[in-house]
Order: structure tokens, then C-alpha cells, then sequence
């Protein structure tokens, strides 16, 4: 996968960054909750029977941070879910469109060499760019998308793009 | 992210180990680094790693039970005879791949669980009054601790090894949380 793809491809960074906080967040507070709930059972072994208040203060500090865990354990699960069907939709629909893709390629008659062009006017390349990347001079690039445009019956690259924006746009039923 | 394509041989990263895993896992590891190498084992900071390490592996088992799909008890289940016939179709030269852990390192995982549970056991009791210099649990902390450096060596020799054996990287994968795998390897 090339860098420029990078952010298209992974849309779930910011997702997964917030993840990584909430699980340094649980760690540091599973050590802060044992800390409390250490000196509270240190402090019912040593008997400190007049220092009820205290006792109380620390075991209710120590409630409150194992209930935050659980609370922040549930908010990482949920986020790792959303992620999770984040992803799966997208490799649905990524497989979907590659197959609509293939049919308009099919439908038109495309040779191989036009196939591959074609995938990369898709994604974005301009003629020069695609020339570099086939090894093939930038003239027969520019005869292979026309021949591309004709077959398809568009004008030109935007038209073509859009052929297949309308087909992820256009409604189901 | 799961299903980027990764180029070349249909291999595929698939996310396996969430943040909390690979956080407890490497907090864990530093741990008993720390208290087996550096600390005075009669000093008060052995201690409060030791207590650490042992809030780390509780929030860990804590994360079996509510966590997601492949941090669960439920992903790896301890089952002698599965692991058995792992290593029967790994002398087959079966190359199939796990998403969790395989049953061989799923009992790993146990055992390392439970020798660091030991241990802090162990090591509690002997902070306190009633087993201050008893024997016996001295002894349990110390076979204990024996026992965790064995496991530790199988543990990195065994993951050294398996990614030798299917060309996955795990210690990557606890890295970044994602393995890669060629797709038509995949097998739970």
C-alpha cells in the first residue's frame, strides 16, 4: 500500500488513537483503585477503629474508581465494536464495488491493458503518473484512456468518474 | 485495520490484540523485568511493582470476561487435548494460522497467568504478620519465580519460533496490533 492511500485506507485512525488513551486510562486507574483498595485493607488489619470517617473516605475513593473502570472498560469495548463494524461495512462495500467495477469493465469490453488503466484513472492517477507506473510511454497512455472514454461513451475523466459515483449514490430500491 | 489489503500474496492485517491486551502485556513483561533484575527483592519497591504487575494481570482477566471477541477466555480456551493435536498437526507440517492465541500459547497463557498469581500470592503473605519468615511460602515465591523465567523462555522461544513456522510476525502483532495473514491460512 502506497503512503498517499494511507489516510483513505484507514479511516478509523482518530477511532483508534481514542482507544489507545482509554486503555492507558483504565491501566493507570486499575493501579490507582489497587493502591486505595490496598491501604483501605491495610487500614482494617492495623485497626484503626477511630478513624471511621477516614476508612470510609478511602473505601468510598476506592468504590468510585473501580466503578469508573468498569464504566471505562464498557466505553473501550463499545469503541473497539464500532470500530470492528466500521471495518467490516467497509471491506463489504469495497468488495461490492470492485465487483461493480468488474461488471462496467466487462460491459464495455475492456482488454486487459484498458482494465488495469482504467482502475488507475479510478484512483486518481493522472496520465503521467499511470505512464510511469506501467513503464509505458505517456502517448500510449493517453490513446489507452481515450479508447477507455469512447467505450464507456463518456466525454472524459470526470464523466467517468462519475458513472460510478452514481452508482454508489443511486438509490437501493 | 482489519481487511486492508496488504498488497502482495492476498495477505491481510487483521486487528487482533486491542490496546488494553498490548498495554497490560508489555506493562506485565517490564514488570517482571523490572523485579527480577533490578529491584532489591526485600525493598519496598519490589513490593509495589509486584503489586503492579498483579493489578495488570487482574484488569487482564477482568478484560477476558467483558473484553472483545479475541481478548476473551472464550478465543482461547485451556484444552490440553486441542493442544495436543496442534502439535501433532504442526509435525505434519501444517501451516494453519490462529487469530487468538494457538491452543499451545493459549496454554502458555495460563500458565503465565497463573505462576504470576502464584507469585504475587506468595509475595503478599510474606509481608505479612502471620507468615513473616515462614518457610515454606518463601520457597513457593521462590520455585514460583524459577518457574516464571522457564515459562518466559519457552514463551519468547515458542513465539520465535511460530513465526518462523507460518510467517507471521506475532511480536509485531502485540506491537501494532495487527497480524498479518495470508488469507487462505486463516483458521480461527
Amino acid at each position: 500500500m502506497t503512503a498517499w492511500l494511507r489516510p483513505l485506507m484507514r479511516p478509523g485512525g482518530a477511532d483508534e488513537r481514542r482507544a489507545a488513551i482509554l486503555a492507558w486510562m483504565i491501566v493507570l486507574q486499575g493501579l490507582c483503585a489497587l493502591f486505595f483498595i490496598g491501604d483501605v485493607l491495610a487500614d482494617l488489619r492495623a485497626g484503626v477503629a477511630d478513624e471511621g470517617a477516614h476508612l470510609w473516605l478511602e473505601g468510598g475513593v476506592a468504590l468510585v474508581l473501580c466503578i469508573g473502570l468498569g464504566v471505562l472498560m464498557y466505553e473501550l469495548r463499545q469503541l473497539l465494536m464500532r470500530i470492528e463494524r466500521v471495518t467490516s461495512t467497509l471491506r463489504a462495500a469495497r468488495g461490492e464495488m470492485a465487483e461493480v467495477i468488474e461488471g462496467f469493465f466487462a460491459d464495455w469490453g475492456l482488454t486487459p491493458a484498458e482494465r488495469e488503466v482504467a482502475l488507475m484513472i479510478l484512483k486518481g492517477l493522472d496520465n503521467d503518473s499511470i505512464a510511469t507506473v506501467r513503464g509505458r510511454a505517456a502517448g500510449t497512455v493517453r490513446a489507452q484512456s481515450a479508447a477507455i472514454y469512447a467505450k464507456a461513451g463518456v466525454d472524459g475523466r470526470t464523466q467517468f468518474l462519475s458513472l460510478f459515483m452514481e452508482e454508489l449514490l443511486a438509490d437501493p430500491e | 485495520m482489519a481487511g486492508t489489503p496488504g498488497g502482495r500474496d492476498g495477505a491481510r492485517e487483521i486487528r487482533v490484540w486491542d490496546p488494553l491486551v498490548r498495554l497490560t502485556h508489555w506493562g506485565v513483561a517490564l514488570g517482571v523485568l523490572v523485579n527480577s533484575a533490578l529491584t532489591d527483592p526485600d525493598g519496598a519497591l519490589h513490593e509495589q511493582i509486584g503489586y503492579g504487575v498483579l493489578a495488570l494481570v487482574v484488569l487482564r482477566l477482568l478484560w477476558c470476561i467483558v473484553g472483545p471477541k479475541p481478548a476473551r477466555f472464550t478465543a482461547f480456551p485451556p484444552n490440553p487435548s486441542a493442544a495436543l493435536g496442534h502439535l501433532r498437526a504442526m509435525l505434519r507440517g501444517e501451516r494453519r494460522v490462529h487469530l487468538s492465541h494457538n491452543p499451545l500459547g493459549a496454554l502458555m497463557v495460563y500458565n503465565l497467568w497463573l505462576t504470576l498469581l502464584a507469585l504475587s500470592a506468595t509475595g503478599i503473605m510474606m509481608g505479612t504478620v502471620t507468615f513473616f519468615g515462614v518457610d515454606w511460602v518463601e520457597e513457593v515465591h521462590e520455585a514460583a519465580f524459577g518457574w516464571l523465567m522457564v515459562s518466559v523462555a519457552l514463551h519468547v522461544g515458542g513465539v520465535l519460533f511460530d513465526q518462523w513456522r507460518t510467517g507471521v510476525p506475532l511480536a509485531r502483532a502485540m506491537v501494532t496490533g495487527r497480524k498479518r495473514i495470508q488469507a487462505e491460512r486463516l483458521d480461527g
